[in-house]
């Protein structure tokens, strides 16, 4: 009876092996075009920092899902009965990675540390309507606002409401620790960063990979070889969309090309002649024939819009046709304005972002058809953030520019035309008031009426000329599976990222 | 010599001196904010005119550049705003991938340029004088990220020999470093060995047209003897000025050859700094640079002396 058994085990033991040997390959390789200036996501704003962090190391009370749908996530559910008190049940047993359990204390102490001035948050305004916050127990926390307001819920999922130890505060920037489905191994300053799984995490068989190193390149073309020499497994900033074409052909590489909230405009500065005059601004927007800027500058990828809000938000409203290509109206309307003969501009672009100088000079030649001579101005980043964002903050007073092109990549960012000091320089006290209202109104219904509205008056009122949304392009080779296809919210999650097993 | 040594190193005080002083006022006349830039254009007033104090930013400029003057002498560039780290330490840190890879290329310019140039000149307007010319006039012609970027191509993509870039360390073994940094400096030596053979190739034509060169033909010498002793020895000042410059050029192109090739180097660390307005960051490396480049012509003037018993600079 002896020998059976042992030739149980032996067999056994030779199926693991084999199983083992089988198994799919659990360490990834991602690109990454900027290294991040540090890792402490309530310290900075740096989209660098939050492909890293956000989701994968720290998570927050609520998160944005990959279809951009708010889900309860540290808080299992959350109830309101006025829209001004909300209670959060927070999930238990859910471990920080230094083993200590995740309280309502340090959801208290995180959100009051990012309220106040001192710590230097950079979103303090997501913070601002908080009034109290108070503990029930170790998991119920209860937020007291002092106002209605709509955008609460996202607010806390996003990058800079994520959760920490209050004892890891002064290890955030190079050791954040948080409750994510990987920790921070390793960083090696200008090569990579490594993640190691977090054998702890609260979710059930996630996440998928043993270990993610994060290694920057900051050249497209270098990544792409990075990519087809096997060093790097995904890219998934760092390709130009040039790449996409030759890319897709070849059989080992999968290419995603999704939406993200990235809308790309040409702001005319509102409060200057001739982009005071509605009549102009509308012109300039029939003279762009906006789908020949996305085949010429995008290599045709990225979605033609009409107003400010993206494609993932609920209450999108196609407007691409709303002020179509039509450059005879827009002579008309030109001379309508007082200007038969046209005029000259400028356009300040910064050539970090590269589909801003790309769309620019499809622009420049489009607009000439109708007599506006646009000169192509290429200035820094810093420069352009000083000059043409121009930030009453930074001691600002005017913005400087006529024309500029740049990628609003924020969420439910419009807001931005409700502020008559932002760089538009666009001031209605009728959007504003709409916006206002839109703020508070929590039910669903009556607040798509208002952001339709918004959206109407934003394209009759072309404060803007709505370009495209900047698509999400990602390269991967063939076998990895479950990653994002659009882009929500700026995380690169990749705590359900593996390979397949097939390959 | 003495008193010639002494001058000299008056003259590299001085102009780091001058040089600090420019990068100074530099950084800070430039447009961009960096507290903006490091917190973002949501953060509040009152944060950004904190961090602005935190950082020194809004006193005096003449007083920020004496405090900063006075820890520099000490040895203490400050603190990078980015990482968090003495910038001393980063750039110590940054140094065995820069200073190899700017080594390496060193050596590569001056085996292909020496002997191309040489043999250019002693075939003067012959087929492998043409040859020559045109292949440094293609090396000149063609940037070297671009070529870089075909080395990739070639050495990683197709044949999969080297790694596409990236750099793990001299700690992973000299022969991995080694690897790691052979594709760049290739790419930065054969660009700077284009400007180097041309230069090398004029000035030795330029001495084997002398006098003395006749004589020792004349004298029965043996052409290689001719060349090693009397043309290459004498058409060595121009050269080894030329050099001179090419070094401090490859620190220039290190920065856009470590950005193809991803490779944490001093250059690397310049670029992020500029574009983060990590302004101690920015001193401390520009600093450190000029002052090699200083140092390199420094040698180079030493080199003069050994070269030519003549030129004794008194």
């Amino acid at each position: 009876m002896r020998r059976p058994a042992l030739l149980v085990v032996l067999a056994a033991w030779l199926a693991s092996a084999v199983s083992v040997q089988a198994q799919a390959p659990r360490a990834l390789v991602v690109q990454a075009a900027t290294e991040p200036p540090g890792l402490d996501l309530t310290a900075t704003p740096a989209s660098a920092t939050a492909g890293v962090v956000l989701y994968n190391v720290q998570e927050c009370l609520v998160k944005v899902d990959a279809h951009g749908k708010l889900v309860p996530w540290l808080a299992e559910r959350w109830h309101t009965a006025d829209n001004r008190h909300y209670t959060f049940f927070l999930k238990k047993g859910v471990r920080f990675h230094n083993g200590r359990e995740l309280r309502a204390a340090d959801v208290k102490f995180v959100i009051e540390r990012a309220m106040n001035p001192e710590t230097k948050h950079p979103y303090p305004q997501y913070y601002a309507n908080i009034g109290d916050i108070i503990v029930k127990d170790d998991y119920t926390i209860t937020f007291s606002l002092k106002a209605p307001a709509a955008n609460f819920l996202l607010n806390l999922a996003r990058q800079g409401s994520v959760i920490y130890p209050r004892e890891a505060v002064d290890t955030l920037k190079s050791a954040p620790i948080g409750t994510g489905p990987f920790t921070v191994a390793d960083w090696v300053r200008g090569d990579k960063i490594v993640l190691k799984r977090n054998p702890e995490y609260h979710v059930k068989g996630l996440p998928k990979l043993d270990q993610v190193t994060f290694r920057f390149i900051p050249d497209p073309n270098a990544a792409l070889a990075a990519l087809k020499a096997g060093d790097i497994d995904v890219s998934l900033f760092g390709l130009g969309p040039e790449h996409v074409a030759d890319l897709k052909k070849d059989g080992r590489y999968e290419v995603i090309v999704g939406e993200t909230t990235n809308d790309v405009v040409m702001s005319m500065n509102n409060s200057r002649k001739p982009f005071s005059d509605v009549r102009v601004r509308r012109a300039i927007t029939h003279a762009i024939n906006k789908a020949d800027v996305v085949k010429l500058a995008m290599f045709g990828m990225g979605r033609v819009i009409g107003s400010n809000v993206d494609p993932l938000n609920p209450y999108f409203v196609d407007l691409a046709n709303a002020v179509p290509y039509d450059p005879a109206r827009a002579k008309k309307l030109l001379a309508e304005a007082g200007y038969p003969d046209g005029f000259s501009a400028v356009l300040k672009v910064a050539p970090q972002y590269y589909y801003t100088v790309r769309a620019g000079e499809v622009i420049t030649d489009q607009l000439k058809k109708v007599g506006v001579n646009v000169k192509i101005e290429q200035i820094e980043w810093g420069q352009w953030l000083d000059r043409v964002f121009c930030r009453p903050a930074s001691g600002c007073k005017e913005p400087d520019y006529d024309l500029t092109i740049i990628g609003h990549a924020e969420a439910w960012d419009i807001g931005n035309y409700a502020n008559p000091k932002y760089y538009f320089r666009y001031d209605s006290p009728k959007f504003q008031e709409i916006y206002a209202r839109s703020e508070t109104t929590i039910d669903d219904n009556a607040r798509r009426d208002l952001y339709v509205q918004m959206q109407r008056m934003l394209a009759d009122d072309a404060p803007v000329v709505f370009l495209f949304i900047h698509p999400r392009l990602v390269a991967a080779r063939k076998g990895v599976t479950g990653l994002w296809k659009d882009l929500p919210i700026p995380s690169a999650d990749l705590s359900e990222v593996g390979w397949s097993p097939a390959r | 010599m003495r008193r010639y040594v002494l001058r000299r190193v008056a003259a590299f005080v001085a102009t780091l001196f001058f040089l600090s002083a420019l990068v100074f006022v530099v950084v800070r006349v430039l447009p961009g904010d960096p507290a903006t830039l490091i917190l973002g254009v949501e953060s509040n007033p009152e944060t950004l005119a904190r961090l602005r104090h935190a950082m020194g930013l809004d006193r005096p400029l003449a007083l920020q550049y004496i405090d900063w003057l006075a820890r520099a002498a000490r040895g203490d560039l400050g603190t990078s705003i980015q990482y968090d780290l003495p910038v001393g330490r980063l750039i110590l840190s940054r140094l065995p991938v820069t200073l190899p890879l700017a080594l390496m290329a060193a050596a590569l310019m001056v085996t292909i340029a020496l002997p191309l140039g040489v043999y250019a000149a002693t075939h003067h307007r012959r087929a492998g004088d043409y040859l020559a010319m045109l292949v440094s006039q293609l090396g000149i012609a063609v940037p070297a990220f671009w070529s870089g970027l075909l080395l990739i191509l070639l050495f990683s993509v197709r044949l999969g020999w080297l790694r596409s870039g990236g750099f793990d360390g001299w700690s992973a073994g000299p022969w991995t470093g080694l690897k790691a940094l052979l594709l760049p400096a290739i790419a930065l030596g054969a660009f700077q060995a284009a400007v180097l053979v041309r230069a090398t190739r004029s000035a030795v034509l330029e001495i084997l047209r002398e006098d003395y060169v006749r004589t020792a033909r004349a004298k029965g010498l043996a052409e290689i003897r001719v060349i090693r002793r009397h043309a290459l020895r004498n058409a060595m000042i121009p050269i080894v000025t030329v050099m001179g410059i090419q070094l401090g050029q490859l620190v220039a192109g290190a920065i856009v050859l470590e950005s193809v090739f991803a490779l944490p180097g001093l250059g690397r660390l310049a670029l992020g700094a500029i574009s983060a307005r990590d302004l101690p960051v920015v001193q401390g490396v520009t600093l450190f640079v000029a002052a090699s480049i200083v140092f390199i012509n420094f040698a180079v003037d030493l080199a003069y002396a050994a070269l030519d018993p003549r030129i004794r600079y008194e």
